[in-house]
This record gives structure tokens, sequence and C-alpha cells, in this order.
């Protein structure tokens, strides 16, 4: 007999020695919370795809719009605001759509790959809010340079003006600090999703390493 | 009738556990994170029981269910491992059925399925359970001849184990 064949049969053996739940402790389980990676992300996105929603709100109250009417920004950010609105929306329903398409009765594979696809949605829009975050906020920091004039009294002109090396400083600056700050929020999802992902990602790819 | 589809779904859980037992002996190696992997896959089943329509068999559709929860759904909880755990809840050998030689190869062979990957432990275990592989590639989700590839080389990791 093979070494395996000999497993195979003492497997059969094993059974004697698994454990036994009765009809009501297996009643009392179907009442337990899950907490299963699905959920976690299902949360976690959510709270994501609410996260700048929101806080576009709470930033935009009436001292931020006549701010945006000095520096000449009105309309860009009534344009920005539509834009991202629109985007966000298209977001949550394609989430929604790919999120509905998770099903624990799937093969393996099937199944894990509409979660990494859900997933993506989300990766996907945290892109758009950096990169757009990134855009805005350099118009936003010309303008107001440019612009700064209409919010200062203004006495003595040459006081004010910069020289070509104090606009190089400055502008470094400023791109400099966006891009530690937008880096940051980067690397907070790389290492959320690393931890949340891991397993899933490695057990993905051990699948699909049998097709190539 | 939900009352009536909860004792179906339990009854039927009831009689095929071992399914998800065996699964939970494979992918955890303590009694705790076994209950939990459990309580797990039950709450998985019945989640997805109002789908299940009995056009296949129950235990078919609960390979399915229990693999995809150990494989993918489950979050492990973090625990400090209890060595001393790994070989008294798992896998008892009778040694009085086997010679020596026996009982060590097979206690390798237990210890080396410990040390595979989630997707070739899942191999092992239908493997073990005697599914064929058009069933095997079913539940992966991979094509019959690389289900009997990677399976091959799973037995050759295995059987080398024991005749080095």
């Amino acid at each position: 007999m093979d070494e395996l064949d000999i497993l195979k049969k003492d497997w059969k053996q094993q059974e004697a020695s698994l454990p036994k739940l009765s009809y009501n402790e297996i009643y009392k389980m179907l009442w337990k919370k899950s907490s299963s990676i699905v959920k976690w992300i299902f949360i976690i996105s959510i709270l994501e795809l609410l996260f700048w929603g929101v806080l576009n709100i709470l930033l935009s109250d009436g001292e931020f719009w006549k701010r945006m009417e000095i520096i000449h920004l009105k309309e860009f950010t009534v344009g920005v605001y539509v834009l991202s609105y629109a985007v966000t929306f298209y977001f949550i329903y394609r989430f929604y759509q790919n999120y509905k398409k998770i099903s624990s009765t799937d093969d393996a594979a099937t199944l894990m790959k509409n979660i990494l696809t859900t997933r993506k949605t989300v990766k996907y829009y945290v892109g758009f809010i950096i990169i757009s975050t990134a855009l805005t906020s350099l118009v936003y920091a010309y303008f107001t340079i440019f612009h700064h004039a209409a919010t200062t009294e203004v006495t003595d002109p040459a006081k004010y003006s910069f020289s070509i090396t104090q606009w190089l400083v400055l502008t470094s600056a400023i791109i400099f600090g966006l891009a530690i700050f937008l880096g940051a929020l980067w690397l907070f999802y790389r290492l959320l999703y690393g931890i949340l992902l891991n397993r899933l990602n490695k057990n993905y790819k051990d699948l699909k390493n049998l097709e190539e | 009738m939900d009352k009536e589809l909860e004792h179906q779904f339990i009854t039927n859980l009831e009689k095929h556990q071992n399914i998800a037992h065996k699964i939970c002996r494979i992918y955890t190696n303590d009694q705790d994170s076994h209950n939990d992997l459990f309580q797990e896959i039950t709450i998985q089943l019945w989640k997805a029981y109002p789908k299940f329509r009995g056009e296949a068999k129950f235990s078919t559709w609960m390979y399915r269910v229990a693999l995809n929860t150990a494989i993918t759904l489950y979050r492990k909880k973090k625990r400090s491992i209890k060595t001393q755990d790994f070989d008294t809840v798992h896998f008892k050998i009778k040694s009085e059925e086997y010679n020596g030689e026996v009982e060590e190869n097979l206690k390798l062979m237990y210890a080396a399925i410990k040390e595979l990957n989630d997707i070739e432990k899942a191999l092992v275990f239908l493997y073990l359970e005697e599914k064929n592989y058009r069933e095997i590639s079913e539940t992966l989700g991979i094509t019959e001849v690389n289900a009997r590839v990677k399976m091959n080389r799973v037995k050759t990791k295995l059987k080398s184990i024991i005749n080095p």
C-alpha cells in the first residue's frame, strides 16, 4: 500500500475523534456576528467613500466661499465640487455593483477575484482623490499668491514683491509639503490594505499560478 | 417559513458537520481557532442557505462554502499559539493499529500538511475526501489539467518528506 493510501485510510478513522455539536449548539451559532474579511472591506470602504464627501461639506462654509470669490475661484470651485460629487457617486455605484457580486457559493477563484475587484474600485477612488487634491491645491495656491494683494492692504508694493529666488523657494515649499502630505496618505492606504488583503492576494496568486 | 428553513438548515449541518470540522483541523492549530473557524463557516453557510435550492447535494454545496470561508473569508484572530495543543487536539493516530514506522510516517505527513499553503491544503483535503478532478476544479475555479498538475506536485512533496 502506498503511503498516501495509508494516509487516506487514516483520514477516515480521524472522523471518530471529531467534535460533535448538537442541534442547539449549532442553533446558537447562527446568531453570532460574522468577522469575515468582506464585512471589514465593506465597512472601511463605505467610511472612505463618505469621509471625503463629508469633509468637503464641513470645510465649505460661508467664509470659504467669500474667500474663493476674493481670489476669483468661485466658479472653478463650484465646477470642482460638481465634478467630485459626480465621480464619488459613480464610484459608490460601481462599488455597490461589485460588492453585490461577492458570493460564498462561487468557486474559490471567482470569489477571490470579485473581492479584489471590489477593493480595487475603492483604491481607484482614493487615487482619484489624491491626484485631484494635488491638482486643485496647486491651482488654489497659484491664485492665492497672485491675488494676495486683494486680501492685504498694500502701501509699499516693493516691500511685498518677491525676488526670483523667493518665488522658487515658495513654490518648491508648497509642492514639497503637498507631496509629503499626499505621500503619507497613500502610504497609510497601502498599509491598511496590505494588512487586510495580504493573505487574499497571496492565495489568489497561488491559485492563479496554476493557470500558467 | 423561516422557522422551517432554519430547522432544515440546522438538521442538514448537524448531519454533515464533519466536513467543516475536518477543514478546521487542516487550517487551524488549536482548539480555540478551530471553534472560531467552525463558527464562521456556520455563519457563512447560513447566510448563503436561502440561495441553496437543492439542485446540488447539501454536502457538495457545503464543501464549497466551507472551503471558501477557510481560504478567503475568515480573518484569523491574533492569539498566542500554545504549541502543546497541536498534538493533543489534532490528528489522533491510534498507535495500536500501526507498526512504529507507519505511525511515524503518518505523523510526519500530518505535520507536513500543516506546513502547506492554503491552496495546497485545499487540494490535499479534497484528495483525502476522494473528490474527483472535475469536482476539485469546480470547487477551486481552476482547470482540471491544472488541478491534476498541482495535485501531483503536492503528492510528491508529501511523499518526499517520508522518503527523502
